[in-house]
């Protein structure tokens, strides 16, 4: 029972049992290992994103959860209730796939009422309850049109209302956005947002775009070789990645090797002699080599002799680029020969190609990685 | 500006122009390949089918008792050709589909091995082909002793010169023209459809018929017209594999225009033919609804 699950008492039968339960999931495509022991509890309610590249296994977890894949090894409950082998048609979990697969020869109404239609449920009610949920979908209108006639935008809320109208516990999301271009789907990560507000139902969201997990999940797990690297909100993972993978895969980072000095204080020097300050908090064991990063944009530039607190490196500009909301510089330093720096442009102190600078950030802005 | 705008005019008129003749000229080739094939020749058959007289000299005179002839004299031959091709359009579909099925969702990598394995025996001509059920079919064969054992035959029972032989022989020559189709609009179907619909609660069963099998239906309807319609005028398949009692309206034809070189009442035959074919295929067509699939 190592399943991650936040809050709650530990005794059975007091409080909701996670809504989706993975207990040492293993899924084995031959010799490939796609999804390697993965246990994690997603409570009731939530937006849940899985985020990794291509190929890291997010999409396999989640055909296992809505049962079109058999998992090789491991146990897999929703609302405690073990469903592990059980078929997809079985299962009180719907998705939504990134094709978005409308069945082409039934109108948009007998698309959304499909589902419904496999149930006992009388004409009438269904009649109700697809223009309920085309209202929330905003299709109104649109019952007797066949899906080819429909933009992406609006194919993409057709499949998402064939799910959402059969009152699923979980709602499966397969990289949803993918097809849409840029603008629809900021417009429709919000869209998704207030959709799952309004419903009420557990999302779980696959996709490779670390902007859409940030926007939409309230919990984010990030996936790397089959294997969950790290789990938490947005801030969290983003404020303190913890291994290089997510630091590099969320947003950008400055990487560098340093050893520790003094842990109780957190204390650590680089490779070229460079003192800096962490967290002590994030450092354990005296001695230790470690891997430290900050983000480009908690580093700000000061001209080489003025006076510094908290970290700092000396270098030079060897690029700088003023895109509108902030510039972007490069410094070379001893330590990394490329440091990424993002400034605001909130002063007009601008640096240029060949400056000698100090890149400066606080010590608790500085993480330490795996 | 203005001047540039008023020469430019002309021109563009003139591509226009151009651009409405292009899909008429390439019309043209299998326009005219039509015309001078099957319109010319049709309308010949037509009046050829209104003359009397002896051979080689017909006359027109709205004769139209030739057609008659296809209800007095060759009504059994008519209801042959309609009772075999209909079954062994049934038959073929039914071994098609499953066939069709199996390669396009199961195939795999040996697909492509499997579709030529499906298309292997035409490479063997039609004739030897279908000289070959005789001795599949042959009294003393394989498959009659094995009927016989089934009890399916009778002591003096037979296959060869019955009914039985000749839709065998017309499924087996048509089946490839009934999977093919078959297999194309299978294969096209994305499979998450079928996902989507075991996802909102189908079983397999029930996914096979809502969004499978509708999916597949203009497959369905190409494949029986591609069998029908030529089983319908087929005449070898009656002769190598049958006796003149199962011959079809294709043998009539085919001794009236070419061993008694009665060309009127040939002619009345195969247009009637044609006539009626064509008029029970409308409604097969429309009633299976395919115009909404063809995307």
């Amino acid at each position: 029972m190592a399943a991650v699950t936040d809050g709650g008492s530990g005794l059975p039968g007091a409080g909701e049992p996670p809504a989706v339960e993975l207990e040492s999931v293993t899924k084995r495509f031959g010799d490939f290992t796609a999804v390697d022991d993965i246990s994690l509890g997603i409570e009731e309610n939530r937006f849940f994103a899985l985020l990794g590249p291509s190929g890291c296994g997010k999409t396999t977890t989640l055909r296992m959860i809505g049962g079109f894949e058999e998992t090789t090894a491991g146990i897999i409950r929703l609302h405690g209730e073990d469903v592990t082998g059980r078929k997809p048609y079985r299962r009180m979990v719907n998705t939504v796939f990134q094709s978005y697969a409308l069945f082409p020869h039934l109108t948009i109404f007998e698309n959304v009422a499909f589902g419904l239609r496999r149930q006992d449920v009388s004409d009438e009610d269904i009649k109700h309850r697809v223009g309920e949920m085309l209202e929330l979908v905003q299709l109104t209108g649109r019952e007797k049109q066949k899906p080819r006639t429909l933009s992406g935008g609006q194919q993409q809320r057709v499949a998402l209302a064939r799910a959402l109208i059969n009152h699923p516990r979980v709602l499966l999301l397969d990289e949803p956005l993918g097809a849409l271009d840029l603008k629809l789907r900021k417009e429709m990560q919000i869209e998704l947002k207030r959709i799952q507000n309004e419903v009420g139902i557990t999302f779980i969201h696959v996709t490779h775009d670390q902007e859409e997990a940030m926007t939409m999940a309230d919990t984010i797990a990030v996936m790397h070789q089959g294997r969950i690297e790290r789990m938490g909100t947005a801030t969290e993972i983003y404020e303190d990645p913890r291994t290089g993978f997510v630091a590099g895969f969320l947003g950008a980072s400055n990487l560098m090797q340093a050893d520790v000095v003094d842990a109780s204080i957190g204390e650590v020097v680089l490779a070229q002699g460079t003192r800096l300050r962490v967290s002590a908090d994030q450092l354990s064991g005296e001695g230790r080599r470690v891997r430290l990063g900050v983000r480009p944009e908690k580093i700000h530039l000061t001209p080489a002799d003025s006076p510094v607190e908290g970290n700092a490196l000396a270098g030079r500009v060897i690029d700088a680029s003023f895109i509108g909301v902030s510039t972007h510089y490069l410094v070379e330093t001893e330590p990394i020969a490329q440091l990424a720096v993002m400034a605001q442009n909130l002063d007009d102190r601008r640096f240029a190609p060949g400056d000698s600078v100090q890149a400066v950030w606080r010590p608790e802005h500085t993480f330490v990685v795996t | 500006m203005s001047t540039v705008a008023q020469e430019a005019a002309p021109t563009t008129r003139g591509t226009n122009w151009r651009r409405k003749l292009v899909p008429y000229g390439l019309l043209l080739p299998g326009g005219l390949w039509l015309i001078v094939f099957y319109v010319v020749p049709m309308l010949r058959l037509v009046s050829v089918s209104l003359q009397t007289g002896i051979y080689p000299r017909y006359r027109f005179s709205w004769a139209w008792s030739n057609y008659a002839e296809l209800v007095t004299n060759y009504g059994g031959q008519a209801v042959n050709s309609f009772a075999y091709a209909l079954s062994a359009t049934v038959i073929a579909f039914l071994i098609a589909y499953p066939l069709a099925y199996f390669i396009a969702f199961r195939g795999g990598r040996w697909k492509n091995f499997l579709l030529v394995m499906l298309l292997m025996p035409f490479l063997m001509p039609f004739l030897l082909r279908t000289l070959s059920w005789k001795i599949i079919l042959a009294d003393n064969g394989l498959v009659v002793d094995l009927f016989k054992a089934l009890n399916l035959l009778g002591e003096d029972g037979r296959l060869l010169a019955t009914g039985v032989a000749v839709v065998a022989g017309i499924v087996y020559n048509f089946l490839a023209f009934m999977t093919l189709p078959i297999y194309v609009s299978l294969e096209k179907i994305d499979r998450s459809l079928v996902e989507a619909a075991n996802d909102l609660y189908a079983s397999p069963a029930v996914a096979f018929r809502k969004v499978t099998f509708p999916l597949s239906r203009p497959g369905v309807v190409a494949g029986t017209l591609l069998t029908f319609i030529p089983a319908v005028g087929d005449y070898v398949n009656a002769v190598l594999l049958g006796t003149p009692q199962q011959f079809m309206i294709g043998n009539v034809i085919q001794s009236r225009f070419l061993v008694v070189l009665d060309y009127p009442v040939a002619a009345a035959l195969s247009f009637t033919l044609m006539i009626v074919t064509v008029l029970l295929i409308i409604p097969y067509v429309r009633a299976s609804g395919t115009e909404d699939l063809v995307a």
